[in-house]
């Protein structure tokens, strides 16, 4: 009985840090939401993502593929994304999405965010360049 | 502008993000505590260490790996947490898992998106155990 006691207690603490990172996040994110904050981007071209494909990306980086979806979803068929196009989003996303809140939640229990962020910015430029250039997935 | 109709999509989205978190969060860490209480970490970090060195972490930390790669990263959180690892191997596991993870969930929406979720799986697996190899080394390192 000791032990569900002290489990509910972990936890419960546990949820309380989590919320109070997620909360502003979500908050933030919907003032974020309308504006035209991509605009002042320049275009990724260089990893072959153009400048509509940076709605999907951005929306991705920062609010994650589980509650980004229906903006990513979306936004890939409006603009007309290609199929080429739509695979290297997607493989960035895959490596590096939710980067705020990934990173914070680890944070709180002890993870070193910097190394986290930078890592995982590195791993997804460099695999979506070469992914580019490589021509890996062509059809 | 009108600040509070935002602010309140903001408020009523993280309230159940983290009612879907609780519900995940309540389960693993009990569950945790009990194994714990069995004494059967000390198995399962035996058995786990050979694979789990490859990464620098100790054989225990399977258990976060699993919960993260399938269920996901809160749950993966829940079991680490009364694992009490250092700052160094929370780290190797959280890059790891922040690149793959919750595969049950997410994989149906790339799928969605209509590009080839197969082979994104194939990569994030593999790249998610590299990063764990290399970070381990660089960490060596330096």
């Amino acid at each position: 009985m000791e032990i569900i006691l002290n489990a509910l207690k972990g936890s419960f603490s546990l949820t309380i840090k989590l919320l109070i990172i997620i909360l502003p996040l979500t908050i933030s994110y919907e003032f974020l939401k309308d504006r035209t904050f991509f605009s002042g981007t320049k275009p990724f071209r260089f990893m072959g993502i153009t400048r509509p494909g940076l709605v999907p990306l951005v929306t991705g980086v920062i609010i994650g593929l589980t509650y980004g979806a229906g903006v990513i979803i979306h936004s890939i068929r409006a603009y007309n994304i290609g199929q080429r196009e739509a695979f290297l989003i997607l493989l960035f996303l895959s490596v590096c999405h939710a980067i705020f809140e990934d990173t914070l939640i680890f944070v709180v229990i002890g993870a070193d965010g910097l190394v986290l962020v930078i890592a995982r910015l590195i791993l997804a430029f460099a695999l979506t360049y070469l992914a580019y250039r490589a021509r890996l997935f062509d059809k | 502008m009108d600040f509070s109709q935002p602010f309140k999509r903001g408020l009523l989205n993280g309230l159940s993000i983290t009612y879907t978190m609780v519900k995940v969060i309540v389960p693993c860490y009990v569950a945790m505590e009990v194994i714990k209480s069995l004494g059967l970490i000390e198995a399962i970090s035996r058995i786990c260490r050979p694979a789990m060195g490859i990464f620098g972490l100790p054989g225990e930390a399977a258990l976060g790996l699993i919960a993260g790669y399938t269920i996901n990263l809160y749950a993966a959180i829940a079991v680490l947490t009364p694992l009490h690892l250092s700052g160094k191997d929370i780290t190797i596991l959280a890059l790891m898992l922040g690149i793959c993870h919750s595969l049950t969930v997410e994989t149906p929406v790339t799928r969605k998106t209509g590009v080839n979720a197969w082979s994104l799986l194939a990569v994030r697996i593999l790249l998610s155990l590299f990063s764990g190899v290399v970070l381990n080394l660089l960490w060596k390192l330096f």
